[in-house]
């Protein structure tokens, strides 16, 4: 595996399951922790191919930089990682259940972070962009190259709330919830049976939640029990021993867009 | 009778992928056409096969997958012939990542502006009654919504111009990625590459201002290149030419 340094924001969303998958792994890569609301992201020194970086759809998440070439997308990484190292564990062998787990993880990333970045962004983070600086956020906007992405910080900062997108995101969040909780009333452990990218992905999203959308979680017991399980696994807790605030589950920055259509 | 039965409407987009990639892998397949104009793909039969009635799905054995690039990627690892990801990790990544970016980010800029000029007139002359009943069938509540604004003509003009401006960026892009690369995210022909071929062959006769030969060299190399697969002849005799033909004619003009 090339020499790489894993850029990473607090242990929460895409950061929380790009680290634990890290973990998991074994490999020795070198993590420096960022900060993604200061548009840190966007101004990394050694990089010479951006583009995965500029136009990620999944937003302000973790760059692992190799050979120059910024990597992102969460679940993109955790398989780089699991292939890197030869075989982790963390995809599952047969390819049927792999498509299961794929299928698992779109799901995630295209109902579930949308949702919890929305909501997550207007609870804890929008203040926080508004009290910047002007210059400074011209700034932070200036190196930011997709238009809709700049848009999405600039909507955030001006404290633009969709009412529509709000009731949407909650409706999906205790969906989401409620889905992990059916999936496992088989007895299972485990999203996919054996442990995968499934499990990090989920947990990471909606382990910001609990504080926030407390009733999406109501009566999911089986959900609550299987998210202490991720929790406790020592990879978990080493991710999210990286957190270098009190309260790394409030951290946020503006994540992938919520479908435009259909 | 083969182990594998895939239901698609034309060799496009979402249906071309799984189509592409089995051809490619050499293996057969029982062919079931879903003309969407016909809603074949919301009618009893084929709900019984994909609940959420979209297309394309694939029957192997007894398994029912779903999802155009999931199925791709099974189709390479579950069967035998060249492989369509190549062995390095760093490649396998980039490629997911172009994958993703056509399939949620590039992609419904270019279904946005297709229903909007090709299938929304092509369903202009049904009654409201008839084109409300085809949406009350339609399984997803997302997918309810996507076909009343194609039946109905309800694109804004700013949703247009959004996804005007990102076609012309994802075409920019493309065509830098291939000026580092042979192929799409790799020098191997992969997975990659039969996506995003699949959205983008249409490009030099619906947007020929974006992409000829002067403006995006390294896209038409591709093009040609990918075009002159066997795999994609075979695949495109299986449909009915509605997108192909134009394309097959142009390439005829540039051989």
């Amino acid at each position: 595996m090339a020499e790489a340094i894993l850029y990473h924001g607090e242990p929460n969303g895409p950061s929380l399951s790009v680290l634990a998958a890290l973990e998991e792994s074994g490999l020795d890569v070198e993590c420096r922790p960022i900060d993604l609301l200061s548009g840190e992201r966007h101004a990394l020194r050694g990089v010479t191919d951006s583009v995965a970086l500029d136009f990620a759809v999944e937003g302000e998440g973790p760059v692992l930089v190799a050979n120059g070439e910024a990597m992102a997308e969460a679940v993109f990484l955790a398989q780089y990682f699991d292939e890197a190292a030869g075989g982790c564990g963390l995809q599952p062998g047969d390819p049927y259940e792999r498509w299961q787990m794929l299928m698992w993880c779109r799901q995630a990333t295209e109902r579930l972070s949308p949702a919890v970045a929305y909501l997550g962004n207007l609870a804890w983070s929008q203040k926080k962009l508004a009290a910047m600086a002007n210059d400074d956020f011209e700034r932070l906007l200036s190196a930011i190259a997709s238009v809709d992405q700049r848009k999405r910080w600039q909507e955030l900062r001006d404290g633009v709330v969709d009412a529509a997108k709000v009731e949407d995101s909650r409706v999906k969040i205790a969906q989401f919830a409620a889905r992990v909780d059916a999936h496992l009333a088989d007895g299972r452990v485990w999203l996919m049976g054996v442990f995968s990218i499934a499990d990090l992905e989920t947990y990471a999203w909606l382990r910001p939640m609990r504080a926030l959308e407390p009733d999406a979680f109501a009566g999911q017991d089986r959900c609550l029990a299987w998210m202490d399980r991720v929790g406790a696994r020592p990879s978990v807790k080493r991710a999210l021993a990286r957190a270098t605030s009190p309260g790394p589950e409030r951290s946020f920055a503006p994540g992938p867009e919520i479908n435009r259509w259909g | 009778m083969a182990d594998v039965t895939l239901y698609h409407w034309e060799p496009n987009a979402n249906s071309g992928k799984p189509m592409l990639a089995l051809a490619e892998k050499g293996v057969a397949y029982d062919s079931h056409y879903i003309d969407m104009l016909e809603f074949d793909q919301h009618k009893p039969e084929y709900l019984a096969v994909n609940p959420q009635g979209t297309i394309p799905a694939m029957v192997h054995g007894e398994r029912v997958l779903t999802e155009s690039t999931a199925i791709m990627e099974y189709v390479d690892e579950a069967f035998p012939g060249p492989d369509l990801m190549p062995p390095e990790a760093q490649d396998r990544w980039r490629i997911r990542w172009w994958m993703k970016f056509m399939d949620q980010w590039l992609g419904p800029s270019f279904s946005m502006i297709g229903w909007c000029t090709f299938v929304g007139p092509a369903l202009a002359q049904r009654s409201v009654e008839e084109r409300e009943a085809l949406i009350a069938r339609i399984p997803l509540p997302e997918r309810r919504v996507a076909w009343r604004k194609a039946m109905f003509a309800e694109f804004s003009d700013s949703e247009l111009a959004e996804s005007r401006r990102r076609v012309a960026q994802g075409v920019k892009l493309l065509e830098d990625e291939l000026g580092k690369r042979g192929y799409v995210a790799s020098n191997q022909y992969s997975l990659a590459d039969i996506n995003i071929f699949n959205s983008t062959y249409s490009l030099p006769v619906g947007s020929p201002d974006l992409c000829n030969p002067q403006a995006t060299p390294n896209i038409w190399r591709w093009l040609r290149t990918v075009y002159r697969r066997p795999a994609v002849q075979q695949t495109w005799a299986k449909g009915q030419g509605r997108f192909t033909d134009r394309f097959n004619a142009l390439m005829a003009e540039f051989a």
